[in-house]
């Protein structure tokens, strides 16, 4: 007679079906050396399954990288923010700033004669620009 | 659809326990148990990327598993006994007498001292089984070895506990 010893630990996890779980339990039935190792096994398998379940020490879950942020992309970004600023109020600062060289001479005439108006002793009145080739 | 979770931190959490009492049957001993599941870890973190949709718990055994035996190939080391000192992290219930929970402890040693003298392919296989909780078909996945393979490794190793118990 053959035993199917393999068979008695599969169909205590519950690994057996079929024709061989039909097997083996009318083998059982009929050979009390299986049944005995049944038994033992059962005891075993029961044994093992018993152990305490550890719970899991603190810290063992390893540390996350440091996160790693990408500087030269951000940097690169606020750069061109400020930039655009800079670029933005230094656009609105010589709108609003009077530019000498833009003055025309009828403008400056006006500032000196209202300055010799008001002094005087002041310079000259009135400039005067000699023409192109003059010299 | 498989629902895998989706960090380390998360496979951490909700498998990390369960790693850790594979581990700990497995060696015997709290520290290595403890190296051990921040190398699975490492490897799930690694490796998530890559992770192709499928079973997920057999992906993450094989990972286990093969953590292990890179440690014993390492190491080339026998697992040693558990540290007396380590019985008060088993998380004996409260309700139990001092002399219930002592006769559990020492009956869990002795348990813990058979595992250890089985060879590596049929601890494992006990262990998975028994400990992990792992079916037929998922330690085939996880090991690579046909079901026949794992029917014959947990049986003979469970035979072989029966014997050093006695």
């Amino acid at each position: 007679m053959s035993h199917p010893s393999e068979q008695i630990s599969a169909f205590l996890d519950g690994e057996l079906h079929g024709s061989e779980l039909d097997q083996l339990l009318s083998h059982l039935g009929a050979c009390g050396k299986c049944s005995a190792e049944l038994e033992d096994i059962q005891r075993v398998r029961a044994a093992v399954r018993s152990l305490p379940t550890l719970d899991l020490p603190p810290g063992i879950v390893p540390e996350a990288d440091p996160v790693v942020v990408p500087l030269r992309r951000n940097k690169g970004l606020w750069a061109g923010v400020a930039a655009a600023v800079v670029v933005a109020v230094v656009a609105v600062a010589s709108l609003l700033t009077p530019q000498p060289g833009s003055l025309t001479i009828e403008e400056l005439n006006s500032h000196f004669a209202a300055r010799s108006t008001l002094d005087p002793a002041f310079g000259p009145a009135k400039v005067v620009v000699p023409p192109f080739g003059s010299e | 659809m498989e629902s895998i979770p989706l960090t380390w931190e998360e496979v951490a959490r909700v498998y990390g326990r369960k790693i850790y009492n594979f581990a700990y049957r497995l060696t015997g001993n709290p520290d290595d148990a403890h190296d051990l599941v921040q190398e699975v870890l490492l490897r799930v973190r690694r490796g998530l990327a890559d992770y192709q949709p499928g079973s997920f718990e057999g992906w993450l055994w094989r990972i286990t598993r093969n953590a292990f035996l890179d440690d014993v190939r390492r190491q080339k080391r026998r697992p040693t006994t558990p540290l007396p000192d380590e019985v008060d992290r088993w998380g004996v219930a409260s309700s139990e007498s001092a002399d219930a929970e002592y006769a559990r402890v020492s009956l869990g040693d002795d348990i813990q001292k058979a595992l250890l003298e089985l060879p590596i392919d049929f601890r494992e296989a006990v262990v998975l089984c028994d400990v992990a909780g792992l079916s037929y078909e998922e330690i085939a996945r996880a090991v690579a070895v046909p079901i026949g393979t794992v029917r014959s490794r947990i049986h003979r190793g469970r035979k072989m506990l029966k014997e050093l118990l006695s």
